[in-house]
């Protein structure tokens, strides 16, 4: 076809495009993710018995926090990476927040504990499962990310796969908060870090491949 | 005539709003501009041009929604081109030509030879040792004519032919034949 029939044939049908479509289309993917993540965690896992009274306390909110923010973060990384224009992210370094004032909150209840209670701090009772079910949960999450991105312009490929795997993994942390009792910032600070860095380098690993348009 | 980013923009918004013919001028002012862009990147790849230049027209069209009108229009098109482009040389297994090589072998500082030296070891192993030696030892250990012919035992001239032709052979090599 030559170009002046194509560009016939393309502005034949063309319909409006309001801006809200773009968040719509991202958001579609994000919250098909999110609904089946949740549904995993209720139905596979289980709400933790003494929900009601976790949310009345600190360490609930700390641990969530940690996980929201990261995940927020994440998220709109990913909506600017699904435009050819992403521009710099350099504010990405806002991660470092949420990490550094975990670490810092780690670091005074290790201060504080006494010696034979340091290894509960890390370890806790579900070390060894804890960051393999945050990776499983993040991947309908992760798969929700890349149906939107798929629908959109990302240029970045693997950037853009790393930071939905980021935002997946942290979505996933933040719903696992509702199965999970450990409380100790030690535990969150490494075993739900671990979880959510797996989920993001098989975003960096699948995105060149995924995302390709 | 050349349109302004202006121009692009205006049309670019009113066909989000779905005015056809605002559309239908836009993609036509980029036909011009992505047509200079490829070949500019792919000279004498006639088909390949049109190719990429229709998928890019296509990827305006279809992924517009990707727009944001708070931004510079032609900085959004030439993302997608420059997309459209890595993904053409990824799919193809090719990779893009190093401008000005022979300016940088020639280079006096060799400034970030650390890092180079790995890189120009194994491109000198492409090209006749008797040259990549005259390079070496002139260009890169940084010996005077002289001191490189004596040290192996060679005539002046001989060395200078020889750095020419490296030269000559290892641009030859990296562009493939063209110049």
């Amino acid at each position: 076809m030559n170009n002046e029939a194509l560009i016939e044939m393309l502005a034949a049908g063309v319909k409006p495009v309001p801006r809200r479509d773009f968040a719509q289309r991202f958001g579609a993917g994000l919250g098909l993710g999110l609904m089946a993540c949740l549904l995993l965690v209720a139905l596979a896992l289980g709400f933790r018995p003494d929900l009601g009274w976790a949310v009345q306390h600190h360490t609930f909110w700390v641990k969530l926090g940690y996980c929201a923010s990261i995940a927020l973060l994440a998220t709109l990384a990913a909506a600017r990476l699904a435009r050819p224009d992403a521009g710099a992210l350099g504010w990405l370094l806002w991660l470092a927040v949420p990490v550094c004032a975990l670490a810092a909150l780690a670091m005074f209840d290790l201060a504080h504990a006494a010696p034979d209670q340091t290894r509960a701090l890390w370890l806790g009772a579900s070390w060894k499962m804890c960051s393999g079910l945050v990776f499983l949960l993040s991947l309908p999450v992760f798969g929700g990310l890349l149906l939107g991105l798929r629908w959109l312009a990302p240029t970045r490929l693997r950037a853009a796969g790393a930071v939905a795997g980021l935002a997946a993994g942290a979505w996933a942390a933040s719903l696992y908060c509702l199965h999970c009792p450990e409380t100790a910032a030690p535990f969150v600070l490494v075993w739900y870090s671990l979880g959510i860095l797996l989920a993001t380098g098989l975003g960096a690993l699948l995105g060149p491949r995924l995302l390709r348009w | 005539m050349r349109v302004t980013e202006q121009q692009l923009w205006n049309w670019m918004v009113a066909g989000l709003g779905g005015d056809a013919l605002a559309h239908r001028q836009l993609l036509a002012a980029l036909l011009p501009m992505l047509r200079a862009f490829f070949r500019k990147r792919l000279p004498g790849q006639g088909d390949d041009i049109e190719d990429l230049v229709q998928e890019v027209l296509i990827a305006v069209h279809t992924r517009r929604v990707t727009y944001d009108p708070n931004r510079p229009f032609s900085g959004w098109m030439f993302g997608i081109a420059r997309y459209k482009l890595a993904d053409h040389f990824r799919a193809r297994g090719r990779h893009v030509t190093i401008e000005g090589l022979e300016d940088i072998l020639v280079a006096e500082g060799f400034e970030e030879a650390a890092i180079a030296r790995a890189d120009v070891g194994r491109l000198l192993g492409l090209i006749p040792a008797k040259q990549a030696a005259a390079i070496r030892a002139t260009r890169i250990e940084g010996l005077s004519t002289a001191e490189a012919a004596q040290a192996q035992g060679i005539g002046e001239s001989d060395v200078k032919v020889s750095v020419h032709r490296g030269l000559k052979a290892l641009t030859a090599r990296i562009t493939g034949g063209r110049p």
